[in-house]
């Protein structure tokens, strides 16, 4: 009997082995695993992982000095002198050129030691021509040689060149990065709570009528009972994310339509725990007080609704914690939240954004989810 | 808060009385006066957040709503001078008003624009009940005759020959961009309904439409229609100075084949079942992972060192980090890693997957009963025999049930990775949307919805049997 | 013979459970512990074994110190010391035989083990065992399935499977009613009179104590402060022991 037993067991395991084998064959292929391209494709991974530890976070304010000289094309008449300047000059080779000529252009009297480029402003059009770098060196200057770009010389007239040196200065303070991302997070969480609050007001009295022992046994009473919980579990597997790319074609991109998205997403999956809570209810205190000859709206009053409130406001807290981290990604498809700043910053690649988006992201909701924990063990 | 609730409440001194003031001052200050040390932190910092946040944002149109938490806060004192016991309902409800007033405004909240765009969306929720997934075959009867776009110095086509069947002619035979002109049928079967439509002489066609809704025409009695169209705007750029020849259609279902599949329908049921492949690769890897990990972040099989410990906790970060970014992200950085498809977003899934099913094993490590372990060390059997015979036999169950439940979940989600290129039916359903064929994607959600209720009735009846 | 020398623990967190405590339990003596709840009963049981690591002091046994053994000498002297838990600590999912056979986990290879290839006389032994402890017919039943004073005898099968020689008993009775109290104590007693083994059982009642034991050991805060035959325990000692609020009940 026990040697049967143990063929028996080790039997029914290798017909399941038997069958998961084709199963998996068909998954592996189906899901395209290819796990060279996992290990070549490693490189491109690595500045990813490593501008993830360096988020951008702070920055110093760019103090950009720019000066500038003419320059007459073709060299029939030399420009008009500039009136001798304080502070950072350029001195040029000549002041006229020819197509072909060589220049060169050398500054003093400017920040020691910075990196610097020239451009030509050309007359009469809007922007400019990006030059030759430098680099001043420990007494302000510098000295660049050069040539006149051919659409300058072809283009006669009175053209610029500027000699434009950039530095940071000034106090460190929060990157760009940082301010667009701390508000689209505070977007992000309100988000959330805008929808919770709209979906859980929604989902309490539908989730009476989804109730089965507060429904009465009529057929009425059934079928709005059994419309009530198929609407919770078809609209629950329709994931917010698709829910808000109708939405934004309805209401138009933008924080609202994540809100109406994750909205009838929380009235579902709410609607549907909050039903079970109050199946789950325990009938002995409702009994008690029927019998003291309270009248229906008592009963639910004394009955119900102490029983309801605590497994209510846990899910509700929960379904907070869960929505911020919807929230995170619905902007994809224009939903609003931090979501479509760091697809855009992933899709540009400036990893340093997208990881301060990522950590940001990573500390609310891990906030959120301890915060929630706290809540609802407190509750129960 | 409720904590400090139940200490027993001093008799408040005199000296008192200035505790609403300073509440006034600054929300809790007076709290912290009157002896009420925590409940007064957690208002000053609340108040606080709240003014950092208005500050922030800019929002300061909304201070008049901060008044009724500030009020309330300082009223609040009195009640504790006067040693009963403050409300704390009353004061979370105070500040939702400010907190709802920021929140309405910085999620953009217009019901207007809800009842505007209800047009865009109409016939979104009408094909929600005629899912693209069958079709039937149609046959067309054509009659064209040729239009020239704009009237030039080339003589007009002559009309076409009046033979035995059906013969439409348009009036004038030559027009302008945007003008009208009239086209008229004859020899069609008599009361057959059809439509117009309109090709230019590089072979695009389009449907005549007037006011937005497509023309159509209806013959009579004899066979005959007239109806008016207007020339639209499908002239190639490179044809504008001259004229061309055009041509417009009168066409009818001439014959409807049986029912069949649709493209569509081909379409859903792969990319479906790419995305429960992936949902189940996902999570087989994603339980691989995570089974060794569980082990190391579960506290009390790692407390017997310090360094294990150490360990636990570094686990225990690793864990709650990666599961705070969602899978949708990870797909992003994934398909720039593997490139588009559907192993991206296994890749994303499995992450995601080893985060939350190593923190729900580990909590079912953690909940073990210890009695079993004590038991099967006390017969002299070594620590692999105590794991096979009593930590196994205890975690196994829910184990799977997580497990299980892990794939529900990656099936729901990998119903979206396809929206970052990540595989799976989210692509299509997200063109299908942008493109407005609203019924494609309708036969999309329904069969999301179809296979996503399945695997949750499947996933909760196998959770039931092993817990 | 067991001989316990100044043992003394002390848990991480501070509390002293065992101060000191020396006692010899000479070979073939049903030696039952008493004393208050928290006094250091289950502490002293499961130093014997080295379920819990003693802070100090020494357990020789047949003149092999306990508490200087390697890992794999201690599995060779656990497995001849049978252990019975007050909360039965079977495996629920597994079946009664199952469990069973795991007392003989000492005996067997791990990969054996592993793969459930218990050899044929192990079954029959268990077979024996749990005929002996009258529960044949529920072998293939799951564990949780059982009565807790079925759970028990399988306890009890589970700890003859390894052929003891000393048996560590912790409230095996506590969880359970009277009437099974004395029949799952009957067959402790049993093991002890007709096989010969040495046992150390804790009780929380002096007439379970006094019926069954030959000589009673009693712990207060960690001391020993009793050590003597059953009929020693006067009204004076009972005090001593449990308290001036105590009052004896009877269990029959
Ligand atoms: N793991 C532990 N860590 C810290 N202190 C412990 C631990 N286990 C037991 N103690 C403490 O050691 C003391 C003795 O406990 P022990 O379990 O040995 O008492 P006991 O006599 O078996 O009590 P009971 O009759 O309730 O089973 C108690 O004060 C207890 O709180
Ligand atoms: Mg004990």
């Amino acid at each position: 009997m026990s040697e049967r037993s143990f063929y028996v067991r080790w039997g029914r395991y290798l017909l399941l082995v038997a069958l998961a084998i084709p199963l998996y064959i068909w998954s592996w292929r189906t899901a395209d695993i290819n796990l060279v391209d996992l290990i070549q494709g490693a490189p491109k991974a690595r500045p990813i992982i490593s501008d993830l530890v360096r988020p951008s976070l702070l920055a110093r304010e760019r103090v950009t000095l720019s000066v500038s000289a003419v320059v007459r094309v073709p060299c029939d008449a030399p420009p008009p002198e500039p009136p001798p300047a304080e502070g950072p000059t350029l001195t040029l080779s000549a002041t006229c050129l020819n197509a072909r000529d060589s220049l060169v252009v050398s500054g003093s009297g400017f920040r020691p030691n910075t990196p610097g480029r020239l451009y030509w402003r050309v007359a009469g059009l809007e922007g400019r021509l990006r030059d030759e770098p430098f680099e001043t060196d420990a007494q302000g200057r510098f000295t660049v040689e050069t040539d006149i770009p051919p659409l300058l010389a072809q283009q006669g007239g009175d053209h610029t060149l500027e000699a434009e040196l950039k530095w940071e200065a000034g106090a460190l303070r929060p990157s760009e990065t940082l301010r667009t991302t701390i508000d689209k997070m505070i977007e992000t969480v309100f988000l959330a709570l805008m929808a919770t609050t709209f979906g859980g007001l929604v989902a309490i009295p539908l989730s009476f009528l989804g109730a089965r022992n507060l429904m009465p046994t009529t057929p009425w009473g059934t079928t709005l009972y059994v419309a009530v919980r198929s609407f919770f579990n078809t609209a629950r597997s329709i994931e917010p994310l698709i829910l808000a790319t109708i939405f934004a074609i309805w209401v138009g991109f933008g924080p609202f339509a994540g809100v109406l998205a994750l909205s009838v997403h929380t009235i579902a999956s709410l609607g549907k725990l909050y039903s079970e809570a109050a199946e789950n209810i325990d009938p002995g205190p409702i009994e008690a007080i029927r019998s003291t000859g309270a009248n229906e709206w008592q009963v639910i009053w004394y009955g119900v609704v102490p029983q309801i409130v605590p497994p209510y406001v846990s899910f509700t807290v929960y379904h907070w914690d869960i929505n911020v981290r919807m929230s995170t990604i619905i902007g994809f498809v224009g939903g609003g939240g931090i979501g479509l700043e760091l697809q855009r910053w992933i899709n540009q690649l400036q990893w340093n954004s997208a990881a301060t988006a990522v950590w940001a992201i990573v500390l609310v909701v891990s906030a959120m989810d301890y915060a929630s924990a706290i809540v609802r063990e407190r509750l129960v | 808060m409720e904590r400090a609730e139940r200490v027993p409440q001093p008799a408040p001194p005199n000296g008192r009385r200035l505790a609403p003031l300073l509440s006034l001052l600054f929300p809790g200050a007076g709290h912290i006066y009157a002896g009420r040390q925590e409940r007064g932190l957690w208002i000053a910092v609340t108040a606080a957040t709240l003014l950092t946040l208005l500050w922030w944002l800019k929002f300061w149109s909304l201070l008049p709503a901060l008044v009724p938490f500030w009020l309330w806060n300082a009223w609040e004192t009195r009640t504790i001078v006067q040693g009963r016991r403050p409300s704390t309902v009353k004061l979370v409800l105070s500040a939702a008003i400010i907190v709802y007033a920021i929140g309405w405004r910085v999620t953009e909240i217009d019901v207007q624009r809800l009842a505007a765009g209800a047009q865009k969306i109409r016939p979104f929720v009408v094909s929600l009940v005629r899912p693209y997934y069958v079709d039937r075959e149609v046959t067309y009867a054509a009659f064209p005759a040729p239009v020239q776009v704009p009237c030039g110095e080339e003589p007009s086509p002559p009309p076409a020959g009046a033979g035995s069947g059906p013969t439409i002619v348009p009036t004038p035979a030559c027009a302008s961009v945007g003008e009208t002109i009239t086209v008229r049928g004859e020899g069609f079967p008599p009361n057959v309904e059809g439509e117009l439509w309109w090709e230019n002489p590089i072979g695009d066609r389009v449907r005549l439409r007037s006011g937005g809704e497509f023309v159509t025409f209806v013959a009579d009695e004899q066979g005959t229609f007239e109806v008016k169209v207007t020339v639209p705007d499908v002239v190639p750029r490179q044809f504008q100075e001259s004229a061309q020849l055009h041509t417009v259609e009168a066409r009818y279902v001439r014959d409807v084949g049986p029912w069949r599949l649709t493209e569509t329908s081909y379409l859903v049921a792969q990319r479906m079942g790419e995305t429960i492949a992936q949902a189940l690769m996902a999570t087989t890897w994603g339980a691989i992972f995570a089974v060794p990990l569980s082990f190391f972040a579960a506290r009390n099989l790692m407390q017997f060192h310090p360094l294990a410990l150490l360990v636990y906790y570094l686990a225990r970060t690793a864990l709650n980090v990666l599961r705070a970014i969602e899978p949708l992200i990870m797909a992003i950085v994934f398909v720039v890693w593997v490139g588009l498809g559907p192993f991206a977003g296994v890749l994303a899934l499995t992450m995601h997957s080893i985060a939350a099913l190593g923190k729900l094993y580990s909590e079912a490590i953690e909940s073990i009963d210890p009695g079993p372990i004590e038991a099967i060390t006390a017969t002299g059997a070594n620590r692999v025999q105590v794991v096979w015979y009593a930590v196994l036999p205890q975690v196994l169950p829910p184990f799977v049930a997580f497990t299980v439940y892990r794939w529900d979940i990656n099936v729901r989600m990998s119903t979206i990775i396809g929206f970052v290129g990540g595989g799976g039916i989210g692509f299509l359903l997200q063109q299908w949307i942008r493109l407005t064929d609203f019924r494609s994607a309708s036969a999309a959600i329904w069969a999301i919805a179809l296979v996503v209720t399945v695997l949750d009735f499947f996933s909760r009846k196998v959770r039931e049997r092993f817990v | 013979m067991l001989e316990v020398r100044k043992l003394t623990k002390v848990y991480d967190d501070g509390t002293v459970a065992l101060k000191e405590v020396s006692f010899t339990v000479p070979d073939g003596e049903f030696l039952v512990i008493i004393g208050l709840s928290g006094s250091g009963k289950s502490t002293l049981l499961r130093c014997i074994n080295r379920l819990i690591e003693p802070t100090s002091g020494q357990i020789l046994w047949d003149g092999v110190d306990i508490t200087a053994a390697g890992q794999e000498e201690l599995r060779r002297i656990r497995r001849q010391i049978g252990m019975i838990f007050q909360q039965f600590n079977l495996v629920k999912r597994h079946t009664v035989l199952t469990n069973v056979l795991t007392g003989r986990l000492g005996y067997t290879s791990t990969w054996r083990s592993l793969l459930g290839l218990w050899s044929r006389e192990d079954r029959a032994r268990a077979m024996r065992n749990l005929e002996l402890v009258g529960i044949a017919d529920k072998a293939h039943n799951r564990a949780d399935e059982l009565s807790g004073g079925q759970q028990q005898r399988v306890g009890i099968a589970r700890a003859l499977m390894q052929e003891p020689k000393l048996l560590l008993a912790d409230e095996p009775v506590a969880s359970l009613d009277p009437a099974t109290s004395h029949s799952v104590m009957k067959y402790i007693e049993w093991m002890n009179r007709e096989r010969g083994l040495t046992v150390l059982c804790s009780l929380h009642f002096l007439s379970l104590a006094r019926r069954y034991g030959t000589r009673i050991i009693a712990l207060r805060a960690g001391e020993l402060v009793f050590d003597g035959r059953p009929e020693e325990i006067d009204d004076r000692r009972f005090k001593e022991i449990y308290g001036d609020e105590a009052i004896e009940v009877e269990i029959r």
